[in-house]
C-alpha cells in the first residue's frame, strides 16, 4: 500500500513538473528548445576537433572521426547530467519561494520523497529527449551534411547492454540530484550554483568530451569514483566505441557507484528535512 | 496641485541618481556573499578546462587555451546580460518591483543603465579572476602590446554588449516562463556562433558561422581582444572590429528605447505588467 501511495504521489508530481515546465509553449517549439542547447554545446567541441583535424593538430583523419563518434556520443548523454542536475538544483528553490508551495506540498500526506522523485522524473524524460534528438542530428549534420562519415550506426547500437547501463546511470543522478535538493532545503543561497557545479566537474572529470587518461594522474581517482565515468564508458561500449570487454565491470562499478549514491541521498536528504522541520526552513521567503 | 516641471538639468540629474541606485543595489547584492563571487570564478575554470584539456589532446598550440580563457572571462559578460539583463524584469515582476520602476518619476533607461553599470562592474571583477586564475593553473602565453587598446576595445565590446541587453531587457519584458527558457536558449548556441570556446582566428570556421556570429557583439569584441591579446596585433587589425562594435552600439540603444517604451504600452493595455506566476 505504502509503495502504491508512493507510486502514485510520484505521478502526480510528474504530471505538475511536465506541465511547468513544458505547457509555455507548443510541442514543436518545446522540442526545438530541448535539442537546440545540447546541440550547440555539441557543435562547439565537434568544431573543435574538426579545426584540429583540417590543421592536422595530432594524427589521421581516421582517429578524428573515430574520436568525433566518440565525443559525439558522451555530449549527447551529458544531457541527462545537465538536465537533471540544473532541473533539481532549482527544485527547492522554485517551489518555496517563487510558487511558494513548499510547505504546502510538505505538510501534505506522502512527504517530499516521492514529490522530488516525480519532478526528477520529468528531467529524465527532458534529458531523453534531449539525447535522442541531439543523436539524430548529430548523424544528420555530420554523416548528412558534412559527409564526414563518422562511425556512429544509431540502428546498430546493443539494447541489451544500453538500457542496464542508463538505467543505472539515470537512478545515479537521480540521487544526486537529490543531495542537491537536500543542500537548498537547508540553504537559500546555492540554488543559482549548486547545478552548474556539480555538472561542470563531471563535464571536467567525467570523461565527456576526452578520456580521463587526459587529465592530470592526481585527479583521475577522483573521476574514477564518479558515476557518469562509468555511465558514459559503457554507453560507449553498447554504441561499440570502446571495447565490449571491459563491459561488465563498467556495469558494475556504475551499479556499486549508483549504490553508494542512493545511500548518501536519503541519508543526506533525512538529515537535511530534520534540520528543516527544527528551523522552520520550509516556509522561509529569500527573494526581497 | 500641480506639479512644477523639471527643467534638462533636473530631470538629467533625477535618472542619473536613480541608475546610480539601481548600480548599487546590484553591486551590493552580487558582492554580500563570498561563495557566490568564489563559484562565479571558480565554475567557468571547470568549462575553460575541459576545453584546454581538449585542445592538449588533440594537439593545439598553447595560444588555443588562451583563447579559450579569453571566451570563458566573455561568456561571463554574456551569461550576466542574459540573467541579470534581459531577464531583469522578469525576476523584477515576479517579486512585486516592477510596478515601483514603473510609477517612479524616472525613464525606465535609467534603471537600465544602472542595471548595466552594476552587472558589467560586478562581472568585471569575476572576468578578471576567471583570467588570472586560468593563467595561473593552465599555463598558457599572452602577447600584449597594446594594453590601452584592448582597454578600448574591450569597453566597446561591453557597452555594445550591455546595449543588446537593454533591448532584450524590453523585448522578454512580459515573458512569463518564456524568459527562464529563452536565456537557456541562448547561453550556449551563443558560445558556439561567438567561437567562445574555439579560436576563429585560424580562419577555418564556416562563412554561414560567422555571418551568424557578426549578429552577437560579443564576437567582435572576442576576436579583436584575441588578436590583440593572443596574436600581438596592433590597431590595423582591430580597426574594423571597432567600426562593427561602435556600428552596433548606435543601432541597438534607439531600438532598445522603441521597444522598451513599445513593451511598456503593450503590457498597460494587455494587464501584463503586474501578472505574475505565468
Amino acid at each position: 500500500m505504502a509503495v502504491a501511495d508512493f507510486v502514485k504521489s510520484a505521478r502526480e508530481s510528474f504530471r505538475v513538473g511536465w506541465k511547468i515546465e513544458s505547457n509555455w509553449t507548443d510541442p514543436v517549439l518545446f522540442a526545438t528548445y530541448q535539442v537546440i542547447r545540447p546541440l550547440a554545446s555539441l557543435l562547439i567541441v565537434a568544431f573543435i576537433v574538426i579545426i584540429g583535424a583540417s590543421v592536422g593538430a595530432a594524427a589521421n583523419s581516421a582517429f578524428y572521426s573515430r574520436y568525433l563518434a566518440w565525443l559525439i556520443v558522451g555530449n549527447a548523454f551529458y544531457a541527462f547530467v545537465l538536465q537533471i542536475m540544473l532541473g533539481m538544483a532549482i527544485l527547492v528553490h522554485v517551489d518555496r519561494t517563487r510558487y511558494e508551495v513548499l510547505k504546502n506540498i510538505y505538510i501534505s500526506p506522502g512527504t517530499l520523497h516521492p514529490y522530488v522523485i516525480g519532478r526528477g522524473l520529468v528531467s529524465v524524460v527532458n534529458g531523453a529527449v534531449s539525447v535522442i534528438l541531439t543523436l539524430l542530428f548529430s548523424v544528420a549534420i555530420f554523416n548528412g551534411l558534412l559527409h564526414m562519415n563518422i562511425p556512429l550506426n544509431l540502428l546498430g547500437v546493443n539494447l541489451l547492454m544500453l538500457f542496464p547501463a542508463v538505467i543505472l546511470g539515470i537512478i545515479s543522478l537521480l540521487a544526486i540530484g537529490y543531495m542537491l535538493c537536500a543542500v537548498n532545503i537547508v540553504s537559500n543561497r546555492m540554488e543559482f550554483i549548486l547545478g552548474d557545479s556539480v555538472s561542470g566537474i563531471f563535464f571536467l572529470l567525467g570523461g565527456v568530451i576526452f578520456p580521463i587518461a587526459l587529465l592530470p594522474s592526481y585527479v583521475q581517482p577522483i573521476s574514477n569514483v564518479l558515476p557518469i565515468t562509468f555511465l558514459l564508458n559503457t554507453v560507449r561500449e553498447s554504441f561499440g566505441l570502446l571495447p565490449t570487454g571491459d563491459y561488465i565491470t563498467d556495469l558494475a562499478y556504475l551499479a556499486l557507484t549508483t549504490l553508494i549514491a542512493v545511500i548518501v541521498g536519503i541519508a543526506v536528504f533525512r538529515l537535511a528535512e530534520q534540520r528543516a522541520k527544527k528551523l522552520g526552513l520550509f516556509d522561509r521567503k529569500s527573494e526581497y | 496641485m500641480m506639479l512644477r516641471s523639471l527643467s534638462i538639468r533636473e530631470e538629467l540629474l533625477n535618472n542619473l541618481r536613480a541608475a546610480y541606485a539601481r548600480m548599487w543595489v546590484r553591486l551590493r547584492g552580487a558582492n554580500r556573499d563570498p561563495i557566490s563571487l568564489v563559484a562565479e570564478i571558480g565554475l567557468p575554470i571547470l568549462a575553460i578546462g575541459a576545453y584546454v584539456v581538449l585542445y592538449r589532446a588533440i594537439g593545439f598550440p598553447s595560444t588555443a587555451g588562451a583563447a579559450v580563457i579569453i571566451g570563458g572571462a566573455m561568456v561571463a559578460f554574456w551569461t550576466n546580460v542574459l540573467w541579470n539583463m534581459s531577464s531583469q524584469w522578469f525576476w523584477e515582476r515576479e517579486q512585486g518591483n516592477l510596478e515601483m520602476y514603473l510609477v517612479a518619476p524616472v525613464s525606465r533607461m535609467s534603471i537600465l543603465l544602472g542595471m548595466a553599470l552594476g552587472g558589467s562592474l560586478n562581472t568585471a571583477i569575476r572576468a578578471l579572476g576567471i583570467v588570472l586564475l586560468g593563467i595561473f593553473v593552465f599555463q598558457v602565453p599572452f602577447q600584449l602590446n597594446s594594453p590601452l587598446l584592448v582597454g578600448v576595445v574591450f569597453l566597446l565590446t561591453l557597452i555594445a554588449l550591455y546595449a543588446l541587453g537593454m533591448l532584450f531587457a524590453s523585448l522578454f519584458m512580459l515573458y512569463g516562463r518564456e524568459a527562464w527558457n529563452t536565456a537557456n536558449l541562448l547561453q550556449e548556441p551563443v558560445y558556439f556562433l561567438s567561437g567562445a570556446y574555439f579560436p576563429g582566428f585560424y580562419g577555418l570556421v564556416p562563412f554561414a558561422i560567422q555571418a551568424a556570429g557578426s549578429l552577437i557583439p560579443m564576437t567582435f569584441g572576442l576576436d579583436a581582444i584575441r588578436r590583440l591579446a593572443i596574436g600581438g596585433g596592433d590597431i590595423t587589425s582591430v580597426w574594423l572590429h571597432i567600426i562593427a562594435l561602435v556600428a552596433c552600439t548606435l543601432i541597438l540603444f534607439p531600438i532598445a528605447r522603441r521597444a522598451l517604451n513599445y513593451m511598456e504600452s503593450l503590457g498597460k493595455k494587455e494587464g501584463r505588467l503586474t501578472l505574475r506566476w505565468q
